[in-house]
């Protein structure tokens, strides 16, 4: 069990990573991005597709980041052109509509699970330390570091820069912040752009433990959502922290024999427990205020 | 007013035309002069994609047509997409049966059809061979015998070619299970035991999406030498290698058995893979001639599945081939019902439909291993549970 659990711990930088990538676009854009993991898959693929094709690895996760930031600021385009004025719900419809059309062309482009596997390059992989028979790979720490980095870093980004400010204007209120002269279609798309880069840096990193193929990558935003809602779409180190939740918990649930079979749901029961909960203190200050 | 009198019109000749239609469909089984209309249910969009099955079927006919058909009447393939979709595939059997008027079904690669239209096809007493059995209703219906062993038949094959020909002691299996087959595993398992007295050292049969390193850990805690495993394999590889487990040999089902996974397995990683016909990467194995032969000819895509697909054209051929008198749906059937079993090279035991309640005939698997990046066929042809090879 506590190996387990160890296990499930080793996992949950990964899902941190994407959880965040979700706040992060939610924070600077006020979207929720069903398309993220599949923007993501797509840079990733690009990457090895060169690499496959004899381009060197750094050159290829350059053109890979490229074509997902231009994947993504087209989507981001899209959405500021034409549903700017829209409420929240109508923009993440649009994302899950190109969630399903970029999954069908990936799936179409790079292959199923069995016939477009790939090995990502793993230049993570060796061990660092055992702990209880649990081998921690060099990329565990890497993904911990990079989800901290991300965490601290939009922290600061968003709470002590002018940038900032600006990016969080343009979230909140992009109309006003357009008419106080933030260009806001520009800025937005530059974000945009950002995250896609940061999204399939995020896969390629995440991929020699979650998925080779297309569809099991692109599928990973059932993951990065269930992460993000701990942290309610806003809190950074919160949803940190619902990575490492998730992870545990995945790690306990498969250990229990008498919930094996339910594990897929266990994480997510426990997040729904945990927004309940939360709501709830909510409702309760609500009442009191009054 | 109008539009409402059209409507109790059109509802009025519906009502007196359908069961009449229904009537003539079941009474005729297929015309005795025309085309012999022969009916498949392929995925070919969804999640389970085989379009290759049906254009194999169709070249087998093809060339049976360009020598003169069966007594003289040509073989005409109905195939319909379900799109893996419960509702498609339930309509599509009733569209083939009831207005194509099939005589049978011959190379069906669905992952829905055989349990959703089982009671179909006993009901309307017409016989499926598939080219590709996925659900355990393929191999426990009176009217479908699939040509493959299937994922039960493969697992023991697999269990067993762990313990008696690998000789490793502490058998484990982690497995991804749809949902309904469990207990299809559950009965591979214990034939297994039954055969050879053993039982697993570690059962998982809820391994699920996103990190597999618990698994590996617990398969690790209880000292596995074999794994018989069935889900996604880039990340299962990559992380065993993390954990260290390079000693432990791992046998992946026929659904891993691809080129693309072949080359994401580590080189210092011990994988083996069991294939339900003989290794489709080496055409030189018996009966792989014919079928690479026809695929490259029609450019059609060298698959496992394609495999299945030349052979449950073939068997079906060589049945109606021994039908005295009219083709129709009865004389198909009982045909097959009546037919003696035929050899055929591409897999471990003689395949026969036969009057049973349910129909498994194909079992054992071949095993092939990833080295360089490719498989390398292992020696030893078929490995059938229970039989001394």
């Amino acid at each position: 069990m506590v190996n387990s659990v160890i296990a499930g711990l080793t996992s949950g930088g990964g899902y941190a990573l994407l959880g965040l990538c979700v706040v992060l676009t939610y924070r600077l854009v006020a979207v929720v991005n069903f398309a993220m993991t599949a923007v993501g898959a797509f840079g990733a693929f690009v990457m090895v597709s060169l690499t496959d094709a004899g381009l060197d690895v750094w050159s290829s996760l350059v053109l890979g980041a490229a074509s997902a930031a231009l994947l993504s600021a087209a989507l981001g385009a899209a959405l500021v052109r034409w549903f700017a004025g829209h409420r929240e719900r109508t923009k993440a419809a649009v994302t899950v509509a190109l969630y399903v059309a970029l999954t069908a062309v990936g799936l179409r482009l790079f292959g199923g699970t069995t016939t477009g596997a790939h090995r990502f390059p793993d230049p993570f992989g060796a061990p660092v330390f055992t702990v209880g028979g649990v081998v921690v790979p060099r990329s565990v720490l890497v993904s911990l570091a990079f989800a901290a980095l991300i965490t601290l870093g939009v922290g600061l980004l968003l709470t002590r820069t002018g940038l900032g400010l600006r990016l969080q204007a343009l979230s909140e209120r992009p109309a006003t912040a357009e008419v106080v002269g933030i260009p806001a279609p520009r800025l937005a798309v530059g974000v945009w752009a950002g995250v896609g880069a940061v999204t399939m840096l995020v896969i390629v990193l995440v991929a020699p433990r979650l998925g080779g193929d297309f569809s099991t990558l692109s599928g990973l935003i059932s993951t990065a959502l269930a992460v993000a809602m701990v942290g309610a779409f806003r809190s950074l180190p919160l949803t940190l922290a619902g990575g490492l939740v998730l992870g545990c918990l995945e790690g306990a649930s498969s250990a229990v024999e008498s919930i094996q079979k339910y594990q897929g749901v266990v994480p997510f029961l426990v997040i729904l427990v945990l927004l309940w909960w939360r709501s709830r203190g909510e409702v309760w200050d609500t009442a009191h205020s009054r | 007013m109008k539009r409402t009198h059209h409507r109790a019109a059109a509802a009025a000749v519906l009502s007196l035309t359908v069961p009449l239609g229904l009537t003539a469909c079941s009474d005729s089984g297929g015309s005795t002069d025309g085309p012999i209309k022969v009916g498949a249910i392929n995925g070919i969009t969804g999640l389970f994609q085989t379009p290759e099955v049906p254009k194999t079927v169709k070249a087998v006919f093809d060339e049976v047509n360009a020598a003169g058909g069966i007594g003289g009447r040509k073989l005409e393939l109905v195939s319909k997409d379900d799109a893996m979709d419960p509702q498609r595939s339930g309509q599509a059997a009733r569209e083939l049966i009831q207005s194509s008027k099939v005589v049978a079904f011959a190379g069906s690669s669905s992952a829905v059809d055989c349990g959703l239209n089982r009671a179909t096809y006993s009901k309307e007493k017409i016989v499926s061979i598939p080219a590709v059995g996925v659900d355990p209703a393929c191999f426990t219906s009176p009217n479908i015998a699939p040509v493959n062993p299937g994922p039960y038949g493969l697992t023991t094959a697999m269990l067993y070619y762990a313990s008696e020909t690998l000789k490793r002691d502490k058998v484990c299996l982690n497995y991804t299970v749809l949902p309904g087959s469990g207990g299809g595993i559950e009965a591979a398992i214990k034939e297994w035991t039954n055969l050879t007295g053993k039982t697993l050292a570690l059962k998982n049969l809820a391994v699920g999406n996103g990190d597999p390193t618990r698994y590996l850990v617990a398969d690790k805690n209880a000292g596995c030498q074999a794994v018989v495993y069935n889900a996604v394999v880039g990340p299962w590889f990559a992380q065993a290698r993390t954990q260290g487990m390079q000693k432990v040999d791992f046998l992946l089902a026929a659904n891993s058995y691809t080129d693309a996974n072949a080359k994401v397995i580590p080189p210092d990683m011990s994988a083996y893979a069991g294939t339900e016909w003989q290794p489709y990467t080496d055409t030189t194995l018996p009966g792989n001639g014919r079928w690479a032969k026809l695929v490259e000819a029609h450019g059609i895509q060298k698959t496992a599945f394609s495999q299945g697909a030349v052979m449950a054209a073939d068997v079906f051929v060589q049945v109606l081939k021994t039908i005295k008198g009219d083709i129709t749906r009865k004389t198909v059937t009982d045909a097959f019902k009546k037919m003696k079993p035929i050899q055929y090279p591409m897999v471990g035991t003689p395949w026969v439909f036969g009057p049973g309640k349910e129909h498994s005939p194909i079992k054992g698997s071949r095993f092939v291993k990833a080295e360089n990046g490719g498989w390398k066929v292992l020696p030893g042809g078929f490995t059938v549970p229970g039989k001394v090879s």
